[in-house]
Formats: structure tokens, C-alpha cells, sequence
């Protein structure tokens, strides 16, 4: 058997599987959920990205739609998306607590002021997919997504829900990146989300949605961010009788009281 | 009603079920635990051996499975360096259990503070949650915090031995055998899996080290010598031998986050003023938030609040108080344990699968007693002037030996859970 770091075997008993896939009308939908990666890999990863990942990195977890005949395809990783993360700092956000820590902190270290390795640590992304192959690319469109069809109790005949990073902030709130996708007997949908959340500031839900129409071989993505300061939501919800602290934490509630900061549509026919 | 004897041993079978104790209970256990708690300093001497653990975060079953691997209480010491709440679904039943066996236990375990035990935080992270759907009250939440208050900051094990004896087990992987070191040379890292087979074994001053250590001369201008990593990879096992000093090994400290720029000293921990909600700044607060990083010096975290230390830190601290090894908490790490900066500093993290996805392995660091190797002068608690040794001139201390065990999560059918399948649901 293998040994991995330190010695232990790589292959401990791990949660989620090595892939799982569904085929309808040419169209094979893949899924891969494995572990958080080791420390030689997140070291690997770092040096790629130029950025420290997220505390809990999936690096190895995939979400995949294929159209098998044209070999056109969208996937969702944690390294393409974390690649979109600002590596900069100029788009970088302060904890709650910030000024006040600082201002005490400048009169007792006025030598220690060195912000190491700036960057912007909340891994807010606005990742859409890598889609690899250039042709058919996405065109805007002003077709949204059929939300009748999909509102519909139609059999699901595949599902699952694949997480591709999370973040505590470092006790701070939290950020993650995930993936689910059903697919029904005539088309699919894909929700990839970035929900963050840092204590007292800021929520920002980023959505892309893939539908897929398995009969036209239509697809159309279309990508909404949404933003709110904490104490707008915390008032908006002190209005109605919900626990505000569970609401606070369910991203589909939420998604409502955020404002609409960025939005585009696209499409294209595989066929 | 009182919580002493049988009280105290029925409280721990009940809750070793994972099943909580009432109201009226916790208010005598916490009470008690404040009591003892009070008498200690902020940091608390212990001796070797010992079994130092990191994160639990509310993983009940995890701590079960901790206990298995590790041994029981009280046939093995332990040392918790705090964040016993949050996150996983039995806070409660973690730390009352825990506190429990501190009460009954008191010179067996050793509890010190981590960053969630406090108010802020548990009303975000899931205990405050916790307590008020078991107890229909924030009563039971709020005796916790009081107790959390009267946490010690740190822990000193004074008395481990620099080398290890070998455990006397089969290898995990009988192939590996012939790599290891043989049972004649010193052991300085053992790892063992949760059946207790050898996974791997490291020897001090083994061959790599003669092309590595260069003993430092001059301590002054340049504190230890940084060889190259030439141990087991994620172990930062360095062999580095200063000297023939062999028997002795200095003090480790124990502590949740990491160092401060407020705190030269151990005797400076022990000064502060700690019966009270973790505070937003400040020395207390640094103990409990600050993280090691690949940095030269004090860094300022990019979020903006905490601080960062590197490896000139670390072996300054160590080497003015006399320490081998400083072992903290606080970050998640896959391997359960990772040594950095030459062996000087080690996390440590017991909560495997950490928040019930993360397929991480944990890991406890156990610290052996020094067997009489002469060498070492043991200390009284708490109050030696560490930074004597500036005026000497010693030369950094070998580390102490250290042996890891790895586990897993506990199985899913111990949790009284279903195995986490995803829902299909409509989503939009």
C-alpha cells in the first residue's frame, strides 16, 4: 500500500466517491467527491494559484457536463475558480473588528505593519465554469432559464451537491463554493454558488445557473451576484417574526433580501 | 443537589453515552470546575508523560474514538488545548464530559482555552444554538461561559524525554520495515495508526543529520541553526543535533493559537489578567488567535485583525524560554499534526473529518517520561525565571520525542446517524 505524508496510507476510508455519472441524450453528467486535499498538494496548489487556498480545499471534486458527441463541455473546479479570486488585495475586505484592533495595535508595533501576503481572503469568485473546448461558445441572450419546466415535479434521475471550497474566515463568517445539479428526463439544471458571509459586514451570493435542454441541446448560463451590508439584512429581517439567526445562515433565504450587483445571460446550442 | 462521587461518576457514564446531564447538574459541575479552575495559573505546569490533543469542536464520537485510541482517563494523561465547542452537533455533551472528568480527575487532564470558548463566538459557531434546543434555555450555555472564563492560557510540560521508547508493535506496512530506523538508534517521531501499527519511525542524529546540523557556535547572531527538512515529509523533521546534550530536552509550551508581540516571556503570560471574555486585542487575545506562517518576524494578517509569526519568532521564544517545542492548535491540518520551522512549533488537530466532510485524518501528540536520563532538572510549578538562560550560553534543546497517533472519524453507525446522503431536491 501506498504511504502518503507522514506516513499514514493514502488510502484512509474516505467519504463521497470517485465519480458517478448519468447519461441522457448524448449528454453525460459527471460528479467527484473525495476528501480535502493533503498538505503536499495544497503546497503544489498555492504555488499555482499565488494565493494561500481556502482552510478546507477540494481540490480534487468536479462537476462535469458533457456533450459527448461534439466533445463540448463545462466543468466546475476549485483551482479554475480560486484562479478568478483577487490576488491583489485591492479588492480586499476588513473583519468587523478591524479598526479598532488596528488603532491599538499602531501605537504598540509601529514596526510591525506589514499586511502579509495581500490578497482577497474572503475567495470571493464570480467563476462561471471552465468550458475548454472554444466552440460553440456562449452568446449574451436575453432567453432566461425556462423556470416553469424546472418547477415542474418531474422524476430526478440524478442529483447531487459537491462542494469545491470553504473558508471560517478564520472565525470571521464563512465562504464556500459549491455545486449542485439535478437532471430530469428532458433537461438539467446546475446551480454553482459562492455564499459569503463575514461576521457584522458583508453577504455576497454569486450564482451561476447551467440549464441544460437535452432534446434542442440548448444551454444557457446566466450569473447573478448579489450583495448586502449585514446590518441592511439584520434590519430587513428584524421586520418579520423569523429567527433572524437562521435566516441569517440559509443562503436561499437570503438570496431575496440581497441587492443585485452584477447579472448576465448567455447561451448556445451544442447541436 | 451536589455533584460529588457517584453523582460526579453517574454524570460521566451519561454522558459518555452522549446523553446530557440535567439542568441542576450542570450548574453544580460548572460551579465545581470553576473552583479548581481558579486555582490554576494561566499557565499550567504539567508533567510528562502526557497526551496533548488539539480541536475537538463538539465531534462527540470523534472524542470517543480520541479516548480509544489514546487510552482512557485516568490511565492516560491528557492535555486539550482548547475549541472543545462549536461546529460539530455535541458541544454539550464534548465539553460537559470533559469537565466532568476534570472535576473527578483534576491531576489527569488538563483543559486550556481556545478562541471559541467564548460568548461571541459560541453565538455564531453553534454551542449557544446547542444549548438553548437541548435546554430550551441559554441557562446551561451561560454556566459554560463562566467556566470558560477561568480557562487556563497555557500549559508547560516540563519533564518529556528526548527519545522515544520504540513502541513494541507490528508495522502498518511490512515493506516500510526496512527503511526505518532499528531499535538500537534513538527515536525521536514515531507515528503510529489507530490500531497502533508503526507508520513510520524516525531516528535523531540518523545519517541525515550529519550532512544537515551544523552546531551552531554562535548562538547569539544567529539563534539555532536551520537545517534542511530532512525528515519524513510533513513532519519538518529536521535531526538537528547541537551537541551531544542527548538526555535533556527543554519545557513545551502548550497553547491554543500561537505567540504574541506582547509576550517575550512565559512569565508574561502568567501576569495577565485572565477572568474574562477573550478580548478583542491584546496579549489574551493573540494566545488564542495568531497563527505561524512562512514569514520573516510579525506579520499582519490580511484580514485585517491577528497576527502571523514566523520561524525566527518561534526559535527566538524557545530559545530565551528554554523550550523545545511549542505545540498549539487552532488550524485545521489534512495530516492531523504538522511540525514547521525545524520541529520548533507543531500543530496538533483531533477533530478527524472535520465537520463531517472534510475526510481529514486527527492526530494526538504524546509526550513520554523522561526516565531519570539525569539531565534534567525538573521545574515547580510556575514560578522559575526563564529568562535566566539569556545570560548562558545554551544551545537550542533538542526536541522532546514525540509519538503520534493518527485516527479516523469514528465509524458512522457509532453515531447514531445516518450516513450522510445528499437530498435530491428542486432546487432553482
Amino acid at each position: 500500500m501506498a504511504t502518503g505524508l507522514n506516513g499514514f496510507p493514502v488510502d484512509t476510508h474516505l467519504p463521497g466517491h470517485e465519480g458517478t455519472s448519468i447519461t441522457r441524450h448524448g449528454f453525460r453528467i459527471t460528479t467527484r467527491k473525495l476528501p480535502i486535499l493533503k498538505a503536499g498538494p495544497i503546497e503544489e496548489m498555492s504555488k499555482k494559484l499565488g494565493i494561500t487556498p481556502p482552510e478546507m480545499i477540494f481540490g480534487d471534486n468536479l462537476v462535469t457536463v458533457e456533450y459527448k458527441e461534439s466533445g463540448w463541455k463545462i466543468e466546475f473546479n476549485a483551482f479554475d475558480a480560486l484562479d478568478r479570486v483577487d490576488k491583489t488585495g485591492e479588492a480586499m475586505l476588513k473583519v468587523s473588528y478591524s479598526k479598532e484592533w488596528q488603532q491599538n495595535r499602531s501605537k504598540q508595533f509601529e514596526d510591525i505593519k506589514e499586511v502579509v501576503k495581500p490578497f482577497d481572503w474572503s475567495y470571493s469568485t464570480d467563476y462561471k465554469g471552465t468550458t475548454p473546448v472554444p466552440n460553440p461558445s456562449f452568446e449574451p441572450t436575453t432567453t432566461p432559464i425556462p423556470l416553469h419546466l424546472l418547477k415542474r415535479p418531474d422524476p430526478i434521475l440524478f442529483f447531487d451537491d459537491v462542494m469545491l471550497y470553504e473558508d471560517e474566515l478564520a472565525d470571521n463568517g464563512i465562504a464556500m463554493l459549491s455545486v449542485k445539479a439535478r437532471v430530469m428526463p428532458e433537461r438539467m439544471l446546475l446551480l454553482c454558488r459562492f455564499f459569503m458571509r463575514l461576521d457584522d459586514v458583508l453577504f455576497r451570493i454569486r450564482d451561476t445557473r447551467v440549464y441544460v435542454e437535452f432534446a434542442t441541446g440548448e444551454v444557457i448560463r446566466e450569473y447573478t451576484a448579489r450583495e448586502e451590508k449585514v446590518e441592511a439584512v439584520r434590519e430587513a429581517l428584524a421586520r418579520t417574526r423569523d429567527d433572524v439567526p437562521a435566516q441569517m445562515r440559509d443562503p436561499n433565504k437570503l438570496a431575496e433580501l440581497l441587492s443585485i450587483v452584477d447579472k448576465s445571460l448567455e447561451r448556445l446550442v451544442v447541436k | 443537589m451536589s455533584i460529588g462521587g457517584s453523582d460526579l461518576d453517574q454524570a460521566i457514564l451519561q454522558l459518555r453515552a452522549c446523553r446530557p446531564i440535567p439542568e441542576s447538574q450542570v450548574r453544580e459541575l460548572c460551579y465545581k470546575a470553576r473552583e479548581l479552575l481558579i486555582e490554576e495559573g494561566n499557565v499550567v505546569g504539567v508533567d510528562a508523560p502526557v497526551t496533548i490533543c488539539g480541536d475537538i469542536h463538539g465531534q462527540f464520537h470523534d472524542l470517543m474514538e480520541l479516548f480509544r485510541v489514546g487510552g482512557d482517563v485516568p490511565d492516560t494523561n491528557y492535555l486539550f488545548m482548547g475549541d472543545f465547542v462549536d461546529r460539530g452537533f455535541y458541544s454539550l455533551e464534548s465539553f460537559l464530559l470533559l469537565l466532568c472528568l476534570k472535576v473527578r480527575y483534576p491531576d489527569r487532564i488538563t483543559l486550556i482555552r481556545g478562541n471559541h470558548e467564548s460568548r461571541q463566538i459560541t453565538t455564531v459557531y453553534g454551542f449557544y444554538d446547542e444549548c438553548l434546543r437541548k435546554y430550551g434555555s441559554a441557562n446551561v450555555w451561560r454556566y459554560c461561559c463562566e467556566v470558560f472564563d477561568y480557562l487556563a492560557l497555557g500549559a508547560l510540560v516540563s519533564g518529556a524525554a528526548t527519545t522515544l521508547e520504540p513502541s513494541d508493535a507490528p508495522f502498518a506496512d511490512l515493506n516500510s520495515q526496512a527503511s526505518m530506523p532499528g531499535l538500537d538508534q534513538e527515536i525521536e517521531i514515531e507515528t503510529l495508526n489507530a490500531s497502533g501499527e508503526v507508520m513510520f519511525r524516525f531516528a535523531r542524529n540518523s545519517e541525515q543529520s550529519s550532512s544537515a546540523a551544523e552546531p551552531s557556535q554562535n548562538p547569539s547572531s544567529s539563534p539555532l541553526p536551520t537545517p534542511a527538512r530532512t525528515g519524513a515529509p510533513g513532519t519538518g523533521a529536521s535531526s538537528s543535533s547541537y551537541g551531544s546534550m542527548g538526555s535533556s530536552t527543554g519545557a513545551v509550551l502548550c497553547v491554543h493559537g500561537g505567540l504574541s508581540p506582547l509576550i517575550d516571556t512565559i512569565d508574561k503570560i502568567r501576569l495577565l489578567d485572565r477572568k474574562q471574555e477573550v478580548p478583542h486585542e491584546g496579549a489574551m487575545c493573540d494566545l488564542l488567535w495568531s497563527d505561524p506562517d512562512e514569514i520573516d518576524g510579525w506579520g499582519l494578517s490580511p484580514r485585517g485583525a491577528g497576527f502571523l509569526f514566523g520561524a525566527d519568532i518561534v526559535k527566538c521564544f524557545n530559545y530565551k524560554n528554554d523550550l523545545s517545542l511549542i505545540a498549539r492548535a487552532h488550524q485545521l491540518v489534512m495530516e492531523g499534526f504538522k511540525e514547521m520551522f525545524d520541529s520548533t512549533i507543531v500543530t496538533v488537530w483531533s477533530a478527524p473529518n472535520y465537520c463531517y466532510r472534510c475526510g481529514n485524518v486527527a492526530a494526538i501528540l504524546e509526550l513520554g517520561e523522561d526516565g531519570g536520563n539525569g539531565g534534567f532538572v525538573s521545574r515547580a510549578n510556575g514560578d522559575v525565571n526563564r529568562a535566566q538562560v539569556l545570560g548562558e550560553k545554551v544551545q537550542g534543546r533538542e526536541g522532546p520525542g514525540r509519538r503520534y497517533r493518527v485516527f479516523d472519524a469514528a465509524p458512522q453507525d457509532s453515531r447514531g446517524m445516518p450516513a450522510k446522503k445528499p437530498v435530491a431536491d428542486y432546487f432553482l
